[in-house]
C-alpha cells in the first residue's frame, strides 16, 4: 500500500505554489494584524505561536484566505466555526481534521504541503527533532504554520497580553465586543517587539483596530447604557 | 430531421425516489422538502447505498452506467431481445429492483435525456415507443431541460413546450442561444446531446497503475485515481476531446474484475472521478487486495469549451485535494472535513462538518430565522459535549432557576469541568431556551447565562436539568 502512494506522489507533476502569491513570500492578514508584523503579513515558510488556542488563530489566516489561500485547521475539535466566519474566515477554503491522531506529524507535513495556511493545537508537546521536521516542511512548501501553544523555534509570537469585554455587568446586558492588546515579537536580531490594540472580536464579531484604551475605554463603543467591567 | 444515423439509441432509465430528495444537483427535485433525518450522512453515504441497486441491474445488462445516485441507464437493444421486449424488460426490472427493497421507476425512450423523463411520467414511469420520443417531449414544458438560465429566458420568447423549440431551425437555436441552445435544441428533437466522434482515435486515452504489492485497502486506489483522473484529463484536453462517460476498472489479485461507468460529460473534476471510485469500492469487499485501476474515457465527444464551468470559485485546486487525500489516506474518510454552516440555536449544532470530497446540503439552513440564536459575537471555543460546571452564590450553594425564570441568587463562582472554582467578575442571564418542544426526541429546556471569570475568560453556560453545563468559550 506504501508503494502504491510513492508511486503516485511521483507520477503527479511539478507543484505550483503561485496559484496564492502576494508580494515577497508574504501571505496578506487583515488590516487590523499588518501593523503587527513585518512587512505587513505573514512570511511564508515561517511558524508563528499564538499562545492558547482562540480566535487570535483564526483572525490570523482571515486575511490570507480572503485572498484566496487554503487553510487547513488540525488538532481542535472544539473550534468555533461561526465565530471564524464572522471574523472573516472563509470557510469555503476551510479544512478541519479535528483529530489527526498519533501520527499528527505526518499529517500536519501532509497539509503543510496542500494548504497556504496550517492552524495546528498540538496533540502534546513534540520533541525538538519533530519540530524541525514541521519548519522544514513549512519552509520546503512554503506555508505557514500557526501553532496555538509553545513553539521554541518559532519566528515570530503574537499574545494577547490585555483584554476586557465590553457590554456585560452584573446581572444585566450580554457579550458585546473584546477589546484585546496583541503583542508581536520577532526571534531576528534588532526585531522590534510590537503592540496593538484590537477589537477580538467586535460587536458584529469581525476584527478590526481598536483604539487604545484611554481612561474610559466604553467611549469606543457607542453603547453608554451597558457598563463596561474589565477582566484583564 | 436529417439523418436517421444521429437518432439516439434505445435506452432504459432506473430511478430511484428515494435518493433524490437529498440530491440537488439533479434538476428533479421538486417536492423533495430536503428534510429525512435519517440520512444525514450526505450524499456519499446514500451513493454507497445505491451500489446494491445497481448489482441488481447489472443482472440484466452487464453495461449499467450510473448518472448519479438514484439514477442508472442501460442500452436496451441486447437485454430487450433476451427479456422479451421492452415492456417486459422494465416489468422485469422493477420488481427486481422492488425485491431488494427499494422502488424505483423506469422510463424508456430514444436517447437518455428523453428516457430520464419517461422515467418520472407516472408512478411507475412510461415506456415511449421507438420513434415516438419526439412527439412525447414535443408537450413538456422547456423547464425539463434543466438549464436555468434557458429556461427562463425560452418562455419570454414564446417558446414554452420543448416541441416549440424543436420546431425552430436548428441553426437558429444554436445562434440566438450560444451552445446551450444548440444541446437544448438537439435534446428537444430527441437526439443526443452531442454527437459522438465517429472513429475512436489511435492513441489509448485510458490511464491505469499497478499495484505492485496488491493494495490491500481501497484508500491507495482512490489516491491513485485522483492522479489518474488527472493524467486521463490531460491526455482528452491535448486531444481536444471530452468523454461522456468514464469506465472505472479494478482488477483484483485473483483475477476479479470490478468495472464500473460513470456519467461525466466533461464535466468531473479529477477529485469526482476519484470519488466514484471511492462509492465503487466501498460495495466491494474483495479478499485479494487491488492489483489493477485503470481509467477508461467512453463515447468521446469534442471538447466544448465550457468544462468545469459549472464549478465554483472554491473547487479545491489540486495541490489542495492531494493533499486533503492523503491525509484521508492515513485517517479515514470522515476524519477530514469541510465546514458548512447550519442553522440551530446552540452553537454545536451551528455548523456541519462534511467530509471532504462528499456534498453537503445542511438540513437546516443558515439564513432561516432561529429566534434564540446566540447573538454576534459567536464564541471562538464550542464544545461538542458540553463541559459539566459547577455555578455557586456568595454562600456555595448551587444558583438554580424556577419556573418563571427567577434566579436563586447571583452567580458568583464558577468552575468548569472539574477545575478550580473562579470568581465571577461579570454575568448575564437567564435566557430561557425552548427547543424543538415538538419534538419529543430532540426537546430541551434550558436556561443559558454569559459569564466572566476572573482570570478573564467569557462562558456560554447553560442550566438543564437542573445541570450546569459550559457549551462555548469566547475568547
Amino acid at each position: 500500500m506504501e508503494t502504491g502512494i510513492a508511486q503516485v506522489i511521483s507520477l503527479s507533476p511539478m507543484r505550483h505554489r503561485d496559484d496564492v502569491l502576494t508580494g515577497a513570500g508574504l501571505l496578506p492578514v487583515l488590516p487590523a494584524f499588518r501593523e503587527l508584523l513585518p512587512g505587513g503579513g505573514l512570511q511564508r515558510g515561517s511558524v508563528v505561536t499564538t499562545g492558547d488556542w482562540g480566535l487570535l488563530p483564526l483572525a490570523l489566516a482571515a486575511g490570507a484566505v480572503a485572498d484566496g489561500a487554503w487553510c487547513a485547521i488540525a488538532g481542535v475539535p472544539a473550534v468555533g466555526l461561526r465565530a471564524a466566519a464572522q471574523a472573516g474566515l472563509d470557510l469555503e477554503r476551510v479544512l478541519l481534521v479535528a483529530e489527526p491522531g498519533p501520527g499528527w506529524t505526518q499529517v500536519v507535513a501532509s497539509l503543510l504541503d496542500g494548504f497556504d495556511i496550517v492552524l495546528l493545537r498540538p496533540p502534546e508537546q513534540p520533541s525538538a527533532q519533530l519540530r524541525r521536521k514541521l519548519e522544514a516542511a513549512a519552509r520546503r512548501y512554503s506555508s505557514v504554520l500557526v501553532i496555538a501553544g509553545d513553539w521554541p523555534g518559532a519566528q515570530s509570537r503574537l499574545l494577547v497580553a490585555d483584554a476586557e469585554w465590553t457590554g456585560i455587568g452584573l446581572g444585566h446586558g450580554r457579550l458585546r465586543a473584546r477589546k484585546a492588546q496583541v503583542v508581536a515579537s520577532g526571534r531576528g536580531a534588532g526585531e522590534r517587539t510590537r503592540s496593538a490594540w484590537l477589537w477580538l472580536p467586535g460587536p458584529d464579531g469581525a476584527v478590526m483596530a481598536a483604539a487604545e484604551p484611554a481612561g474610559i475605554a466604553g467611549t469606543v463603543l457607542a453603547d453608554p447604557g451597558e457598563p463596561l467591567v474589565s477582566n484583564g | 430531421m436529417t439523418g436517421q444515423a444521429t437518432a439516439a439509441r434505445r435506452v432504459l432509465v432506473l430511478r430511484c425516489p428515494d435518493w433524490l430528495d437529498s440530491d440537488s444537483a439533479s434538476s428533479d427535485r421538486a417536492g423533495g422538502d430536503g428534510v429525512d433525518s435519517d440520512r444525514s450522512g450526505g450524499d456519499s453515504a446514500a451513493a454507497r447505498a445505491f451500489e446494491s441497486v445497481v448489482a441488481v441491474v447489472e443482472n440484466f445488462c452487464p453495461q449499467v452506467e450510473v448518472l448519479r445516485p438514484g439514477v442508472c441507464a442501460i442500452a436496451t437493444r441486447g437485454p430487450a431481445r433476451y427479456f422479451g421486449g421492452e415492456a417486459e424488460l422494465a416489468r422485469k426490472l422493477t420488481e427486481a429492483v422492488g425485491r431488494a427493497g427499494v422502488s424505483c421507476q423506469a422510463g424508456i425512450a430514444d436517447g437518455l435525456f428523453a428516457a430520464g423523463l419517461a422515467a418520472r411520467a407516472g408512478p411507475t414511469g412510461l415506456l415511449v415507443p421507438p420513434g415516438e420520443t419526439p412527439e412525447f417531449l414535443a408537450g413538456l414544458p422547456v423547464g425539463a431541460l434543466g438549464m436555468p438560465e434557458l429556461c427562463e429566458l425560452l418562455p419570454r420568447l414564446g417558446i414554452e413546450t420543448l416541441g416549440q423549440l424543436a420546431a425552430l431551425p436548428p441553426a437558429e437555436a444554436a445562434s440566438r442561444f450560444g451552445p446551450p441552445g444548440k444541446l437544448a435544441s438537439r435534446l428537444a428533437r430527441g437526439l443526443d446531446p452531442r454527437p459522438l466522434v465517429p472513429r475512436p482515435p489511435a492513441a489509448d486515452l485510458s490511464v491505469q497503475l499497478e499495484f505492485d504489492p496488491p493494495a490491500e485497502q481501497s484508500e491507495p486506489a482512490i489516491f491513485a485515481a485522483k492522479a489518474l483522473a488527472d493524467q486521463m484529463h490531460e491526455r482528452l484536453a491535448a486531444a481536444g476531446l471530452a468523454c461522456v462517460r468514464v469506465q472505472v476498472q479494478v482488477r483484483c489479485a485473483d483475477g476479479q474484475e470490478l468495472d464500473r461507468l460513470w456519467r461525466h460529460d466533461g464535466l468531473l473534476s479529477a477529485l469526482a472521478v476519484a470519488e466514484r471510485v471511492r462509492w465503487q469500492l466501498d460495495g466491494w469487499h474483495g479478499a485479494a487486495g487491488i492489483a489493477l485501476l485503470r481509467l477508461v474515457p467512453d463515447q468521446l465527444v469534442r471538447a466544448t469549451g465550457r468544462q468545469l464551468a459549472l464549478w465554483g470559485d472554491s473547487v479545491p485546486s489540486d495541490r489542495v485535494a492531494r493533499a486533503a487525500i492523503r491525509v484521508q489516506a492515513m485517517l479515514g474518510h470522515d476524519r477530514v472535513t469541510r465546514p458548512v454552516l447550519a442553522g440551530g440555536r446552540r452553537p454545536a449544532d451551528q455548523v456541519l462538518l462534511v467530509p471532504f470530497g462528499d456534498n453537503g446540503v445542511p438540513q437546516r439552513t443558515a439564513d432561516r430565522p432561529w429566534p434564540d440564536q446566540i447573538p454576534a459575537p459567536a464564541p471562538a471555543t464550542v464544545f461538542g459535549v458540553p463541559l459539566t460546571a459547577s455555578v455557586t452564590d456568595d454562600s456555595g450553594r448551587e444558583v438554580t432557576v424556577s419556573g418563571r425564570a427567577q434566579l436563586s441568587a447571583p452567580p458568583a463562582r464558577l468552575s468548569a469541568d472539574g477545575g478550580p472554582a473562579r470568581v465571577v467578575t461579570a454575568w448575564a442571564g437567564p435566557w430561557p431556551v425552548t427547543e424543538r418542544w415538538w419534538d419529543p426526541r430532540h426537546a430541551r429546556r434550558q436556561a443559558r447565562f454569559q459569564l466572566i471569570t476572573d482570570d478573564g475568560n467569557a462562558w456560554l453556560a447553560a442550566l438543564q436539568d437542573g445541570r450546569w453545563l459550559i457549551e462555548a468559550s469566547y475568547d
